[in-house]
């Protein structure tokens, strides 16, 4: 997992202002499971992503909570009014205190 | 006397202080352990965990859930949800919860948005243990709560603890 924590975006080329856009966003992430031995959940420091920052021209759209109930390599589409054009970031944190963080340039029509 | 006693008890101190502000950092970095987790439990625990005794209006004609009717690998099950909304500052949908009710620990996903995001929809992958619905819960701004549901058969489960 040498490329862990590789975050990738894709915005539609361009967008007509004060439509809705989709963001597609993914981060390359094992998203541990919790493990079980005899019926029992092991307990340990898992590492996984429990949150995504969403934000478009500096002001937040969504907040993602996922637990170990999303798949590896977590991926989301979130929509986005673009009014203007400008920087879409999104950030993932995990459970582990590490940030990864991936931007977007939105081009409006 | 006294003078060697107080600087003793200085250096204790100040070593107590560093050792508290080394040791405050660890719990932030150590989200993963199952005390931080969702428990396990059966889903309408978790229901009454998360919304209370508030009512949940029936949503199926607000929300759409479009997933596989068979999901092939339990460990990654594609989800879009959409719930109509007109996205205002009045009207929002404040936060979206994805539920699978054969998880162990039945909470998948929550996603909170704010009207910029101009629309009430999610795509993300799901893993899922067993074959049941997996239940969207919508939240309001006015904090109205509607529910949808959808069956899925999962092939081959997706272990999701």
């Amino acid at each position: 997992m040498a490329d862990i924590g590789t975050v990738k975006l894709a915005v539609p080329g361009s967008v007509r202002r004060g439509s809705v856009a989709r963001v597609r966003t993914l981060v390359i992430h094992p998203q541990e499971r919790v493990e079980r031995q005899g019926g029992r959940s092991v307990d340990r420091n898992y590492r996984f992503v429990n949150r995504v920052v969403v934000t478009y021209l500096g002001r937040e759209i969504a907040v993602i909570e996922p637990s170990t109930a999303i798949s590896e390599n977590p991926t989301f589409t979130i929509p986005f009014r673009a009014t203007e054009a400008g920087q879409l970031k999104v950030t993932f944190f995990d459970s582990h205190g590490v940030k990864f963080e991936g931007t977007a340039e939105v081009k409006v029509t | 006397m006294t003078a060697t006693l107080t600087r003793r008890a200085w250096l204790g101190l100040a070593a107590l202080g560093a050792a508290v502000a080394a040791w405050r950092p660890w719990p932030a970095r150590a989200q993963g352990h199952l005390a931080n987790l969702a428990p396990e439990e059966p889903i309408a625990e978790t229901m009454k965990r998360l919304f209370g005794n508030r009512t949940i209006k029936d949503g199926a004609s607000l929300i759409t859930i479009d997933m596989p009717l068979i999901a092939e690998d339990g460990a990654s099950v594609p989800i879009a949800v959409e719930v109509k909304s007109p996205m205002t500052a009045e009207s929002h949908v404040k936060a979206i919860y994805i539920l699978a009710e054969k998880n162990l620990r039945p909470l998948n996903v929550k996603i909170s948005l704010t009207p910029a995001a101009g629309q009430a929809y999610v795509g993300t992958n799901l893993r899922l243990a067993d074959s049941g619905p997996v239940r969207v819960v919508a939240e309001t701004g006015d904090g109205a709560l509607w529910i949808a549901s959808r069956d899925v058969r999962v092939a081959v489960a997706g272990c999701a603890a």
